[in-house]
């Protein structure tokens, strides 16, 4: 049934960085990208977020279902809230506007649908996209191509404290302990005939039949657990700073990424705060002027 | 009692990992559960984890489960790495841990109670902090993220808890006077 990684080596350029430099990177990306509804500063972080999503050399196969969720989200939130009903705009896009159906939109039938799109807001529409869609490739391909083994290392010299950093270490190398346990459980309620497959009725149903599948897995890992701290207590975990088994090193294409992440930041601060006030909604005059 | 709360040792660095591989493992097992007559919506039972990890072993082991929890179920799943509903997750494993040492039996009624009242705060505020960063991060509006994100978020969520965290309660309660730990 599970539980496999999404993460296989692609010998990509995007494995070659530090995982350190490329969290830095991310969240610099994630903030900086944020701070802006301008199409050109937008469409300037759209860009470098393909670049860095296509250095990781991931096919579509690997990444559709990721996508598939991100492009349901997209079309929820432009589609329906931005050019359908407006309420996307809110608060970015000033009030008014140029009406891309001034006299209503003719439908069948000789129906007048006097429909509120404005030519702001399509633009707006494209500004989420460009926004939306490169946080998404920077933050998506983060499982394809990040070894689940280096996460504890990578907090803990980010400066996460060590235990911490341990707890996320051990809780990664628990999950295919903790699958096996499922499917143990699993087959040996189905023995007993127990169908998970088959389950109708409604939903409080549905989740009360799910209690013998979460019941015995969560109370065996609860005793499994007493265990494992008492051997950890006995071997005098947390008393000193731990050693790990893989170590981090910086090179200088890290470094390099790493100032990127922190210049782009701060340009990005600078650019929106006074006197440049830059990263507002801005909308190109061509397209104002096509509203008459 | 307060610090044994937010205390974080060897134990708690354990039942973190356990609750947040725990949640991951269940929350992909249980993927095939839809609400009916609303395709698209699947419900994850394993939200009840961090929430019953964090009445047994404190607030700090109930958020760790359900942020990394979170983490390690989208990077099964891969659907990438989405920070604000990882804390969303974390939050409302938090909130019920702040009972965690405040009483002696898991299925005396009070206890209960008490568990289900930080539940619903729980998920009413960890799925308010994840759904607001939409307005951060996608644009969208008040409306917008009230009926598109925080309202199917915290309906399944709500329910899982109420139904499955009684139940782990009740079960952990004889797993303690059984194995006498």
């Amino acid at each position: 049934m599970l539980t496999t990684w999404r993460y296989r080596p692609h010998r990509s350029l995007m494995e070659r960085f530090d995982p350190r430099a490329r969290w830095i990177f991310s969240f610099a990306f994630l903030f900086s990208a944020t701070m802006f509804w301008d199409a050109r500063f937008l469409a300037f972080f759209f860009t470098i977020a393909f670049v860095w999503y296509f250095s990781a050399r991931t096919r579509w196969q690997e990444t559709k279902h990721g996508w598939r969720l991100v492009f349901f989200l997209l079309g929820m939130m432009i589609v329906i809230n931005t050019l359908i009903t407006g309420g996307g705009a809110g608060g970015v896009v000033p009030p008014g506007g140029k009406l891309v159906w001034t006299e209503g939109l003719r439908l069948p039938l000789g129906i007048i649908w006097h429909f509120g799109l404005t030519y702001e807001r399509i633009w707006f529409a494209l500004c989420q996209l460009l926004r939306i869609l490169g946080i998404s490739a920077v933050f998506l391909v983060i499982p394809y191509t990040m070894d689940p083994r280096v996460y504890g290392i990578t907090f803990r010299r980010l400066g996460l404290p060590d235990k911490l950093a341990y707890s996320m270490e051990l809780a990664f190398r628990y999950v295919p302990t903790l699958g096996r346990d499922f499917n143990t459980t699993f087959d040996a309620q189905r023995a007993r005939g127990y169908e998970l497959e088959r389950m109708g009725g409604g939903i409080i149903k549905q989740i009360v039949r799910v209690a013998p599948l979460v019941i015995p897995v969560t109370m065996n890992s609860i005793l499994t657990g007493e265990d494992v701290t008492n051997a950890m207590d006995l071997r005098c975990f947390g008393q000193q700073p731990r050693t790990w088994l893989y170590e981090l090193k910086y090179q200088p294409r890290d470094i390099a990424l790493i100032v990127f992440s922190v210049a782009m930041l701060i340009t990005s601060l600078l650019l929106t705060v006074y006197p440049f006030h830059f990263g507002k909604f801005w909308a190109p005059e061509f397209l104002l002027a096509l509203g008459g | 009692m307060k610090g044994k709360l937010w205390k974080f040792g060897t134990r708690e660095v354990v039942y973190a990992a356990i609750g947040a591989a725990l949640y991951a493992v269940l929350a992909i097992a249980t993927n095939f559960l839809q609400i009916p007559s609303a395709g698209n919506v699947s419900f994850r039972p394993a939200v009840a984890i961090p929430m019953f990890f964090g009445v047994a072993f404190g607030p700090i082991v109930g958020f760790i489960s359900g942020f990394l929890g979170n983490i390690i179920s989208d990077q099964i799943s891969g659907y990438g790495f989405w920070f604000w509903w990882d804390l969303g997750n974390g939050i409302m494993g938090l909130i019920p841990g702040l009972m965690a040492y405040s009483f002696t039996s898991f299925k005396a009624q009070a206890t209960i109670i008490k568990a289900e009242i930080l539940i619903i705060i729980g998920v009413l505020v960890g799925m308010a902090v994840a759904s607001i960063s939409e307005m951060w991060v996608s644009g969208a509006d008040m409306k917008t993220v009230i009926a598109g994100n925080f309202i199917p978020s915290v309906i399944p969520n709500l329910i899982n808890g109420l139904v499955l965290v009684p139940l782990l309660m009740i079960a952990y309660d004889a797993v303690i006077s059984r194995s006498g730990r």
